[in-house]
């Protein structure tokens, strides 16, 4: 019989070493795997590579906590919120090393990844993203009359983390809204840590087995996380806490103020505690109803 | 008799009358303008407009009201719900899928090239923007696109873009063919000073028409490069009744385009 893949948060992200390449999905406000990078913040991990899908507060703290040595940026944005503080400070700063990639860069790279070749090719842009990051762009040879073509190196994550809204316990994973880049993430990277709201069934897997968008033979670790995408969105489970992602943006316009915002929810709190931090009427306001429709 | 118009539902409105019926559009995240702007062309002139969300895959979602395009809101009622995987072969390889996009941006510069990167060098930016996402190839690969700022100053409308991440017009002229990019490249540039488009050949931005109470002379000291005037442009025909009445009970019933862009 097949083992099962469920760990806890910590046991997930013990073996992320310093140095590590690590892949976030979902996208902005929907889907950030929060309790997985809670959990990597209360770790202590340093000078980890980011390979963000499009994404806001999962980039952002592991960036504020000191976690990130680079970067990469597809878009990282806090957007009605304004732009994202500590990506913001510490790439102004010139601390942090961002790799800015566009759609094609990390969709080229992605599958050249999945599909282990060294590069993909894409169409010549005429952007300057090649010139700030001549390691993930460099031009190829076109025949006269052929379309002007740049290779995207092959983004290969030692270690991805998402959040889905169900799996079972041998990692069939269910997306009750969209996969975003989740499955190309996935395919592309060496370890995949997923959490989910809830744990059901393979009986009930198989009875909506079209919303299995990652099949257990993609899927090394299973974390039960209720709440895991919080602040975010889980989508059709919750809906985003904007009154929290405001606290966060408040409590990023200093070192000591964000330093207390680590303390009480990141670094006191594993996983039940801080739901319990942020308070159970809080959490059932947020859970989608039909009262709440927005 | 409809209240004054804010500038989130003015430029909608300029935007959804550019459209035509049965074009291909796609929306990305955060935008509430745009989907104001299709979902009202959709009640007037251009009821078989297609949009898909960029993040989400989802098409033609029919909604009385904004919401963001990555909410799975819109999965319930779109007509499509295609995989970003699927989707990405249109929006990053693929020429001339789709007929136009409406791009936001922190500059523009004199040939509509944009940038949502830096301001200042990559390396040490004054401001460090959101990035890239799929602005690079629906600028070059798209039929045309649109620019829509709600702001217009020396910051915004710069000579040349710190960082070109979405190509216009390159350096002006037929630069863009020459960089081998399919035809295209922007077409109008929305702001509440007015409404801008490119002069043939040259392709430099010129004032196609001033919104109502403003200046030229305003338009040129809030605008870092000299824009082409040519004549006595007109004034912008502001939304009518009719247009505010669709947009406010049809397309955002709970008004945030005027609580978003007053």
């Amino acid at each position: 019989m097949t083992k099962s893949k469920i760990v806890s948060a910590d046991e997930a992200v013990a073996e992320i070493h310093d140095g590590a390449k690590v892949a976030l999905g979902g996208w902005i406000f929907n889907s950030q795997p929060m309790t997985l990078v809670r959990a990597l913040v209360r770790k202590g991990a340093r000078n980890l590579h980011l390979i963000p899908a499009p994404g806001s507060i999962a980039p952002d703290m592991l960036i504020g906590a000191g976690c990130a040595a680079s970067t990469v940026c597809v878009f990282i944005s806090f957007e009605q919120f304004g732009l994202a503080p500590h990506f913001r400070r510490q790439a102004e700063s010139g601390a942090l090393k961002v790799y800015d990639l566009d759609g094609p860069g990390i969709a080229g790279g992605l599958r050249a990844g999945i599909c282990d070749l060294p590069y993909m090719p894409v169409p010549d842009l005429g952007t300057d993203l090649p010139k700030f990051a001549p390691e993930h762009y460099w031009p190829l040879p076109s025949k006269p009359g052929e379309r002007k073509m740049l290779a995207v190196a092959a983004v290969k994550p030692d270690v991805c983390l998402l959040h889905a809204q169900q799996a079972d316990e041998y990692g069939n994973v269910q997306h009750l809204g969209p996969p975003f880049f989740d499955a190309m993430i996935a395919q592309a990277s060496r370890r995949v840590i997923v959490s989910v709201d809830r744990i059901v069934s393979t009986d009930t897997i198989r009875r909506s087995n079209h919303l299995t968008k990652l099949p257990s033979a993609m899927v090394d670790a299973v974390v039960e996380a209720p709440f895991g995408a919080h602040p975010t969105a889980s989508p059709s489970l919750y809906r985003s806490d904007e009154a929290h992602l405001k606290e966060y943006v408040k409590s990023s316009v200093s070192g000591e103020t964000f330093a207390g915002y680590l303390e009480r929810y990141v670094r006191q709190a594993a996983p039940a505690a801080y739901l319990d931090a942020i308070g159970g009427s809080r959490l059932a306001a947020l859970a989608v109803s039909e009262t709440n429709l927005k | 008799m409809a209240a004054n118009p804010s500038l989130g539902e003015t430029l909608a409105v300029l935007l959804a009358r550019d459209m035509a019926d049965g074009e291909k559009v796609i929306i990305g995240t955060n935008s509430d303008i745009q989907l104001a702007a299709c979902n009202l062309a959709r009640r007037m002139q251009a009821p078989r407009l297609w949009w898909i969300s960029g993040p989400g895959g989802m098409v033609n979602p029919t909604r009385d009201h904004l919401l963001s395009t990555a909410d799975y809101e819109n999965v319930e009622s779109a007509e499509a719900w295609m995989d970003l995987p699927v989707m990405i072969d249109f929006i990053d390889w693929k020429i001339h899928f789709f007929d136009f996009a409406i791009l936001s941006a922190l500059q523009v510069d004199r040939f509509g090239n944009i940038n949502t990167v830096v301001v200042g060098d990559q390396r040490k930016p004054r401001v460090r923007g959101p990035g890239t996402v799929g602005i690079s190839a629906l600028c070059g690969l798209a039929k045309r696109f649109y620019v829509c700022l709600t702001r217009h100053d020396r910051s915004a409308f710069v000579p040349r873009v710190d960082f070109l991440c979405g190509p216009g017009h390159m350096e002006g002229g037929d630069s863009r063919e020459r960089m081998g990019l399919p035809p295209g490249g922007p077409k109008l540039v929305l702001s509440p000073l007015g409404v801008f488009d490119f002069a043939p050949g040259s392709k430099a931005m010129r004032v196609k028409s001033i919104s109502p109470g403003v200046t030229l002379e305003q338009i040129r000291d809030a605008t870092a490069f000299d824009v082409i005037v040519e004549g006595a442009p007109p004034i912008t025909t502001m939304p009518t009744d009719q247009e505010l009445e669709l947009l406010r009970k049809h397309v955002d019933r709970r008004g945030d385009l005027q609580r978003k862009f007053p």
